[in-house]
């Protein structure tokens, strides 16, 4: 699934590890979802979409759900 | 900027499963050699016998008290990977195990059933990094 995770992180200054840490997850799982490789279950969605101070749906792209599907 | 391997997180998940394993197989070790010193030394009656020669075993459920507890420690991606692993590690001892017993069908001796825990804990090893691969 497509997502702005690499380009807020950027935003923000933050590591991928430094990201890991704030969602209590590990740094091959941001990774994953940076790449597009694992699409996150709704709960660590919105823990991500508090995180940023955004709506889900700015940060995920869900036209891009079959891609991964 | 460095990027550490592990967070804070995984590395408190990672020495307290370490060192529940160690603490329990250590435990495993000296039961299974009390045990048989026991039973080799001692006269007992027949249930004694066989609640002596099961000791052993009762580490291996804390073994999987301390797997269970590590897979809800873990984030929801790595407890994916390693239920994919060990999904992969149920299926090939199943497939051996079956295999195995068709052997015995045709004269092979029989096979004591404690390999199935060394192989699922082997193909649940092996077949993690591959597991992971897909997630890269």
């Amino acid at each position: 699934m497509k997502n702005r995770i690499r380009v807020l992180r950027a935003e923000h200054e933050w590591s991928q590890a430094e990201v890991a840490e704030r969602l209590g997850i590990a740094r091959q799982t941001i990774n994953a979802l940076e790449t597009g490789k694992y699409a996150p279950s709704l709960p660590l969605a919105f823990k991500i979409s508090k995180l940023f101070n955004l709506p889900v749906e700015q940060i995920f792209d869900p036209n891009s759900m079959e891609e991964t599907a | 900027m460095y990027e550490a391997k592990q967070t804070s997180r995984e590395q408190a998940v990672g020495r307290r499963y370490f060192l529940q394993m160690t603490v329990l197989m250590t435990l495993y070790v000296g039961i299974l050699f009390a045990s048989v010193h026991a039973l080799q030394s001692g006269n007992f009656s027949p249930l004694f016998t066989d609640l002596i020669g099961v000791t052993p075993a009762l580490p291996m459920f804390g073994v999987v008290a301390a797997v269970i507890q590590f897979m809800l420690s873990i984030d929801e991606l790595q407890r994916q990977v390693h239920l994919e692993a060990l999904a992969i590690a149920a299926g090939v001892t199943a497939a051996l195990a079956i295999t195995y017993t068709f052997l015995e069908g045709v004269g092979l001796p029989h096979s004591q059933a404690w390999w199935a825990f060394v192989c699922i804990d082997a193909v649940w090893a092996i077949s993690l990094p591959f597991v992971r691969r897909r997630y890269q």
